[in-house]
């Protein structure tokens, strides 16, 4: 903020007006941002939410609050851990970090949004998208295409024999 | 040993049912043209009444359910046609053999 | 009596062997020598073999015979490999019922003390009785397809053929990878080390037959297609014939899926029903193709489109039942709940890509054949929702395989595991899953062929309104008034998909009710009944289609349930007589604990009085297991449901210093609608099986025509 604040005082007074409000939103936003970590910030639900993310090493397969096994060699430990850092004030992704360190990739529960991690979301919304795209394509270009010749090489009927069928379809059709 | 005759036992009543063939074969119904086209005329049959139903439930608009009742009343009338003069005019055909 | 079961395991191997190449010899040579054909209608054609007439001198009659009594052998072996596998189960149940521990799968499997039910399952309960459990059921559908052959005795001849291709692969494995009858090397033991604990639950019992029903059972429409386009069938008949064989499997799948879901729920006790895992992912792939096809199937048969698609579409589900079985056997992906690893993943790679090739070689082989007959008229159509739909439902299958793939690609690109677990899948998933349920709103609103913007429009305003005034009514109520009520979006992501969840339900619920209701008006004003009359008419002239209606709604209350998840609570604590235990509204009180022995296991499990509003209204006992032969322990937990929320209870375990329980107690909202959902589903599948009423034929055909013409039903399509 200071910075910003310096570069003012070489500008002119229009451009300076521009640069006070853009400040003022961007403290608007700080705070927003705090208090919306703080609200977040309430240790009880920080752990819950991080504890959702990671799962128990000890090969259960489970997220690690809802690992239920008693006696489990990880699952107390790492809770244990994971309130230390809560409590600590620890951001998310140091804790995360820290976790991963420790007991390796698989500790967290889906992949990051770092590095080829990013691939298992991306590529099913790339699928939808493209996908999405395909079926308009598809839509628009069988609409517009000619009929198609009658299957079973069959020759359309004229006059008054086309009537007298159609009128025959009509009635057995109706309701 | 009393698994031995069972197993043979097996075995031989197996090979009585598979080719012991007495009776007469069921071949079934040979699909002919006119049965393949009554097929077709039927789901555009269906579909016809389908159309008047969506129409009536307030579905189909009376423009567009005039234009598209017209159409399948065209698909029927050509399948009816060549039904007609399959049945007055037998002629052996094969087209819908495989 | 194991020789016995190894002997018909034999028999039906070659007896498959035999169905499938005398079939394929009997189809090639009746193909070469076509029967002359009736000169028109359908003629039903009689022949003996003694008496066959006028043209035996010629060849190619010769040859034809020849070929109708080897079809009818091919056909008369399939169906007595239905009885050699058969035999060979009864012998493999009666072993574990006879504690026969020189079988080494029963040694495995059983001990003397396990009760009737589950030595019953143990059929399946293992990896090489599980397979010869397939075999069977494969063989039984086969069973009932050669002995309705009658129907369209040709196409029912390559649907066999293809099955019985099909039933030489698992019968292979059962005789030469997977035996069930192995003798146990060494002295014969006095005790079997027993049936793991998990699985010692009644729903065990009917879980993998239902399941197993449903992957095996995709064989049949998956036959029948590739049978179809092998011989160029002319029409679209066979997806009539095929049409309720595929309900019925996707009824069957749909019931394993959601028996393995209750089961996880009743018996892991970590308060869940579904955790994303590799083999619940398995199941879940082919439902989502096969439900797909179960909808685009259908513009195949009223318009001839998507041919080609629809044939993908079955063999994609075919395929996935069988790479699913190979994921959870082969040990490839690491899954808690897979079986043990075993050289059989080889044989089920190997067949995999045998039965893709030889899909495709068909498939372009036979393309010609699968052009599509008619145009799109509107992108506002019954048809184009359709296309949609399954653009959804392959996208969701897709996202479920890439999940379940990516831990095994990460390690290939870089070098290390990742999981992918439940947060992944509620990223991804969800969303897209909430714009099928949008569309599951609109397209009963859509007329085939062409509808109007304005009567969408007309059609959906009341609904849209009703959904919204729902959703609303939700965000602006209290949230002491418990789930679903107080879903402020704002707060967290999963309540915003809660919300919408329920928003869109009460959307379909009224579309679908608004489409009984148009429906029962147009009877109505024709047959002068009152609205509920003209709605039950209206529903038996059309079974499929408002019996689809009604599978719909199941689907919303599923989803409904699926919603109250975003308010689970849970609390851990150790307890001692007289300790409490508060929940959301209640109120849990340790009045004891204890413990028992009995042969099959020893078992522990606390007595609480549950309190709510400061009245006793139920006592819970909670319960842990150990299992003597097996050594493992299981949970079994305690759940008091009610339409709002399960009271979920876990005896996790014994504080070895004190003696003391230590208790995790679960509040699941809504968990209830999951399970009443799935009733309503199978309520409407069933109803769509019926066949329908039909209709009185207002205006007498012409009298040519009147032999052939059918009673007209009045409301069609779906």
């Amino acid at each position: 903020m200071s910075a910003s604040k310096g570069s003012i005082t070489n500008l002119n007074p229009k451009t300076k007006s521009i640069h006070r409000t853009l400040s003022a939103a961007k403290a608007l936003l700080l705070c927003a941002a705090v208090f919306a970590l703080l609200g977040a910030g309430d240790p009880a639900t920080r752990f819950s939410e991080i504890g959702h993310r990671m799962m128990c090493v000890c090969g259960c397969n489970q997220i690690l609050l809802e690992c239920n096994h008693v006696g489990c060699p990880d699952s107390d430990g790492m809770r244990n851990e994971l309130m230390a850092s809560v409590s600590r004030g620890d951001s998310d992704s140091l804790v995360e970090q820290g976790f991963v360190q420790k007991y390796g990739p698989t500790v967290l529960a889906a992949p990051t949004m770092k590095g080829f991690d990013r691939m298992a979301y991306i590529l099913p919304l790339v699928a939808l998208f493209l996908g999405f795209g395909l079926v308009v394509t598809i839509v628009r270009t069988w609409k517009n295409r000619p009929a198609p010749a009658i299957a079973g090489g069959l020759r359309p009927v004229r006059g008054a024999e086309l009537e007298q069928f159609r009128d025959q379809a009509g009635k057995e059709t109706d309701l | 040993m009393m698994w031995l005759i069972i197993c043979l036992a097996l075995a031989v009543a197996t090979f009585f049912y598979v080719f012991y063939l007495p009776g007469r074969l069921f071949l079934g119904p040979e699909k002919t043209r006119a049965g393949y086209l009554r097929e077709r005329k039927d789901a555009v049959y269906e579909n016809l009444r389908d159309l008047n139903f969506e129409h009536k439930a307030g579905k189909v608009p009376d423009a567009d359910y005039t234009s598209l009742k017209s159409s399948l009343q065209d698909e029927a009338a050509t399948l009816l046609a060549e039904i007609a003069r399959l049945e007055t005019n037998p002629v052996p055909q094969k087209g819908t053999r495989s | 009596m194991a020789e016995i079961g190894s002997f018909a395991l034999l028999l039906a191997l070659a007896l498959s062997v035999y169905t499938f190449v005398a079939g394929i010899v009997a189809l090639a040579f009746q193909k070469q020598t076509p029967q002359p054909a009736p000169q028109s209608g359908s003629q039903i054609t009689h022949r003996s073999g003694a008496s066959a007439s006028v043209n035996d001198s010629s060849l190619v009659a010769l040859l034809r015979r020849g070929s109708e009594r080897i079809g009818e052998t091919a056909r008369r072996a399939g169906i007595a490999t239905f009885a050699a596998v058969f035999l060979a189960a009864v012998v493999l149940v009666l072993c574990a019922f006879r504690d026969d521990f020189s079988i080494a799968y029963i040694f495995h499997h059983s001990n003397r003390d396990l009760s009737g039910p589950y030595k019953f399952a143990v059929l399946w309960s293992g990896q090489e009785g599980s397979l010869l459990f397939w075999s069977l059921l494969l063989a039984a559908y086969g069973f009932v397809l050669r002995l309705r052959y009658k129907t369209d005795p040709r196409l029912f001849a390559y649907a066999s053929v293809v099955l019985a291709g099909v039933q030489i692969f698992f019968l292979m494995l059962v005789n030469f990878a997977a035996n069930p009858f192995g003798i146990l090397e060494g002295p014969l033991r006095p005790d079997g080390s027993g049936l793991n604990p998990l699985l010692q639950y009644p729903e065990m019992v009917i879980h993998p037959p239902m399941l197993y029903l449903g992957y095996v059972g995709f064989t049949v429409p998956f036959a029948f297609a590739l049978g179809a386009l092998i011989m160029k069938y002319p029409g679209e008949k066979w997806i009539h014939i095929t049409r309720r064989w595929t309900m019925v499997t996707w009824a069957f799948l749909t019931c394993g899926v959601f028996l393995g879901a209750h089961w996880a729920y009743s018996v892991l006790g970590w308060g869940g029903y579904w955790g994303w895992d590799p083999v619940e992912n398995a199941s879940l792939m082919p439902w989502l193709t096969g439900t797909a096809f179960l909808h685009s199937v259908m513009m195949q048969e009223k318009r001839g489109m998507l041919k080609m698609w629809n044939m993908w579409l079955v063999f994609a589900t075919f395929w996935l039942a069988i790479l699913g079985t190979f994921l959870t056997r082969s040990g490839i992906i690491s899954s808690v709940h897979a079986f043990a690893q075993s050289s059989i993943g080889g044989w089920f790679a190997w067949f995999l890509a045998l039965s893709f090739v030889v899909f495709v070689f068909f498939f372009f082989k036979n393309k010609s054949h699968l052009i599509s007959e008619h145009k799109l008229e509107s992108l506002m159509s019954r048809e184009s929702s359709f296309l949609f739909n399954n653009l959804l439902f392959v996208l969701l299958c897709f996202t479920v395989l890439w999940g379940t793939w990516f831990p095994k690609i990460s390690e290939l690109v870089q070098g290390n595991k990742v999981t992918v677990g439940g947060p992944f899948y509620n990223r991804v998933a969800i969303p897209v899953a909430l714009l099928l349920l949008i569309l599951t709103a609109i397209g009963p609103l859509l007329a085939w062929r062409k509808t109007s913007l304005e009567s969408l429009k007309r059609n959906f305003l009341w609904p849209t309104v009703g959904a919204i005034a729902v959703a609303i009514f939700l965000m602006l109520t209290p949230q002491k008034w418990g789930a679903p009520f107080g879903l402020k979006p704002w707060q967290d992501i999963a309540y915003f998909y809660s919300l919408m969840a329920i928003g869109l339900s009460v959307l379909v619920t009224l579309t679908v009710a608004s489409e009984f209701y148009r429906g029962g008006r147009v009877i109505s004003k024709h047959t002068g009944q009152n609205m509920f009359a003209s709605m039950v008419q209206l529903t038996h002239r059309n079974t499929r289609r408002y019996g689809g209606y009604i599978v719909h709604f199941g689907v919303v209350v599923v989803i409904i349930g699926f919603a109250g998840s975003a308010f689970n609570q849970d609390k851990e604590m150790e307890m001692k007589s007289g300790d409490k235990l508060t929940i959301g509204a209640y109120t849990l009180v340790c009045r004891s604990s204890t413990e028992d022995d009995n042969p099959n296991y020893f078992s522990q499990w606390a007595i609480l009085d549950v309190y709510k509003g400061g009245k006793q209204i139920d006592a819970m006992t909670p319960e842990r297991r150990f299992y003597h032969a097996s050594q493992q322990t299981s949970t079994m937990p305690f759940i008091r449901s009610t339409l709002n929320e399960d009271l979920y209870l876990v005896f996790e375990g014994v504080n070895q210093d004190n003696g003391r329980p230590i208790l995790r107690a679960h509040l699941n909202p809504l968990v209830m609608w999951v399970w009443m959902g799935v009733w309503i589903i199978l309520g409407g599948t069933i109803l769509a099986l019926v066949p329908n009423a039909p209709a009185p034929v207002r205006v007498p055909a012409p009298a040519r025509l009147q032999q052939q013409a059918q009673p007209a039903p009045v409301a069609t399509g779906d």
